[in-house]
């Protein structure tokens, strides 16, 4: 078990975004988190990150409790995440922002920095080999020396499960990586987290587009901040729950 | 804020030879800025030379602090922290002004340091505003401590660095201490630490999510650019001689703002360009003097709509027209 999250809560204002969530991680499973519009997806993400804090309850990270850790200190410990918007520094090239991604592990200090010792360059040479290897896993080995601002969609969505792997995290924590991806960009993406996973990299992946499941080992429907189903892929597609949720009750059953 | 170069030399054997004609620019820059005094033998002009040297520190420093999207407001009045500490130390003290010098530096970076903390996450507009009250704040309570600092009036004979009334031995000290200053700032913003700054700027979100602590990264940026200009300050203060409020006041905060707008914030050139255009031509034609916010006011106006990256792009910009004329000419040949 890598991550346990209990009771986690958390209220704007009068709205419990996420209410009692309680949710077990294996190690090196895949995680599918659905739902519709709303129901709470980011918000745990964003809690579990140290972006919002919570209201109530614990998220423990391999033993270790995290709860409303600030968001650089949980990156250390060994949690990445993208995000579904802008997940990228518009104005660095592909390779650069990979290269910025390299914080933790190899990390130089002020003084070899700003000195060039042999250290620190031989860290950033470590740091360019590692981040051209995680471009070419990712796909865009090809593009890397231009701006990730001119980049398509799909690549820029990509870029941030790259610069994601360059914490060279435990957990890995995708925010919707194929909303708004064409067909074949689903294709290489569900291709790309087949292999991050096949690494050893645990996985949570929030989304709404139902084929995504095919990869996940399991999966939790949450729907108004709260867990109504979890299961195998199968078990879900099938539960009337499910349906319900996305689908909404039928109004000519009961009147 | 756009990036230019790449974080660590690509490892081929070029590099060396690509690296050598920037040295051999740099080298002639230095050897022309080493021979002024011996062309320009006016103190009038060698005054405004050395005053211009003190405002480069001054506006770089305060772009290395831009780079990570925060602007300083109290600049100015960290100049003038950094002047009436070594003004106090070397003349009710007695220190000797060298070392008067380098703890006005270091204390106006503790300054800087302790009020980033706090600080530190606030974004842009609202560290603006934080910093303004602030600078307004230490500049009165620097005026109030009336015994010490001399208030509106100011501090006047204060003990200068050289014993000799020519101010050619200024002009070298400071122009070693200027270049000393830049070269450091400049391996500041080309190591991983400037990039951070610049990845800070541009996603705060994104940046935390791999690891990188604003608050960390902030402060130094604040205590790297607060220990320049206080050095500025001091510079200012025993070459002066006299140094009252009036000279770091909000205004003065503006036109280092102005100076660093209009020379261009993405390039480290800029500040230099631009206070080297904005300060030092008004007031070498000394009839244009007058009229300098109005030249001011032109030269803004014209960055703002025709080149964007302020003075350092304007080369850039020639570049990429004259390219684009001879693409256009092959393509009419074929």
């Amino acid at each position: 078990m890598i991550l346990e999250i209990s009771g986690l809560t958390k209220n704007f204002g009068g709205l419990a975004a996420v209410s009692g969530m309680n949710i077990t991680v294996n190690d090196g499973e895949v995680l599918g988190l659905i739902g519709p519009n709303g129901a709470g997806k980011s918000t745990l993400f964003n809690l579990i990150t140290g972006v919002i804090q919570p209201t109530k309850g614990t998220v423990v990270f391999k033993g270790k409790d995290i709860t409303g850790k600030r968001p650089h200190v949980i990156a250390e410990l060994g949690i990445g995440r993208t995000f579904q918007l802008n997940p990228l520094f518009p104005n660095f090239t592909v390779l650069q922002n990979v290269i910025s991604s390299f914080q933790i592990r190899p990390r130089s200090n002020l003084f070899d920095t700003f000195f060039n010792t042999p250290v620190y360059r031989k860290n950033e040479a470590y740091i360019l080999e590692q981040s051209l290897e995680i471009l070419q896993l990712v796909g865009l080995y090809k593009v890397r020396n231009e701006l990730a601002k001119n980049q398509p969609h799909g690549y820029q969505k990509m870029l941030g499960v790259a610069r994601a792997l360059a914490i060279k995290p435990e957990l890995l924590l995708l925010d919707e990586p194929i909303a708004g991806m064409n067909p074949d960009e689903i294709d290489n993406t569900i291709e790309a987290i087949k292999r991050t996973s096949q690494l050893g990299v645990t996985i949570i992946l929030v989304e709404h587009n139902m084929k995504i499941l095919e990869i996940c080992n399991r999966v939790v429907v949450i729907n108004f901040g709260q867990k109504i189903v979890e299961g195998t892929p199968q078990e879900i597609k099938e539960n009337p729950e499910v349906i319900k949720a996305y689908l909404g009750s039928g109004h000519d059953t009961q009147h | 804020m756009v990036v230019k170069g790449s974080m660590i030399a690509a490892p081929n054997s070029n590099t060396h030879r690509k690296n050598l004609i920037p040295a051999i620019g740099y080298g002639a820059v230095i050897c022309l800025l080493a021979c002024l005094p011996l062309i320009f033998k006016s103190p009038y002009i060698l005054h405004l030379f050395i005053l211009t040297l003190i405002y480069i520190i001054a506006a770089a420093s305060m772009r290395f602090i831009m780079t990570s999207g925060q602007i300083p407001l109290a600049h100015a009045a960290f100049l003038g922290l950094g002047a009436y500490v070594s003004a106090v130390l070397s003349k009710h003290v007695g220190l000797s002004p060298w070392l008067a010098l380098i703890i006005a530096a270091l204390v106006s970076m503790c300054v800087g340091i302790a009020i980033s903390f706090p600080f530190a996450r606030l974004k842009a507009f609202y560290y603006a505003m934080i910093s303004l009250f602030f600078g307004v704040g230490l500049l009165q309570g620097i005026e109030s401590l009336g015994k010490l600092t001399g208030g509106l009036a100011g501090i006047t004979s204060i003990p200068t660095l050289f014993s000799t009334g020519s101010k050619v031995p200024y002009y070298y000290v400071f122009l070693a201490l200027t270049i000393i200053s830049l070269a450091i700032l400049f391996r500041f913003e080309s190591c991983r630490i400037g990039w951070n700054l610049k990845a800070i700027d541009q996603s705060y979100l994104v940046s935390s999510s791999v690891g990188i602590s604003e608050v960390k990264y902030r402060v130094i940026a604040v205590a790297i650019g607060c220990f320049f200009v206080g050095l500025a300050g001091g510079m200012y203060a025993n070459y002066n001689v006299t140094i009252s409020p009036s000279s770091f006041d909000t205004t003065a905060t503006l036109w280092m703002i102005i100076y660093v707008a209009i020379g261009g914030t993405n390039d480290f050139a800029g500040p230099i360009i631009g206070t080297a255009v904005l300060f030092l031509i008004p007031q070498y034609f000394s009839g244009l003097k007058q009229y300098t916010p109005f030249v001011s006011a032109a030269v803004l106006f014209a960055v703002i709509f025709a080149f964007r990256d302020g003075l350092v792009s304007i080369p850039r910009l020639i570049r990429t027209r004259y390219q684009r004329k001879k693409v256009k000419v092959q393509t009419d040949d074929s």
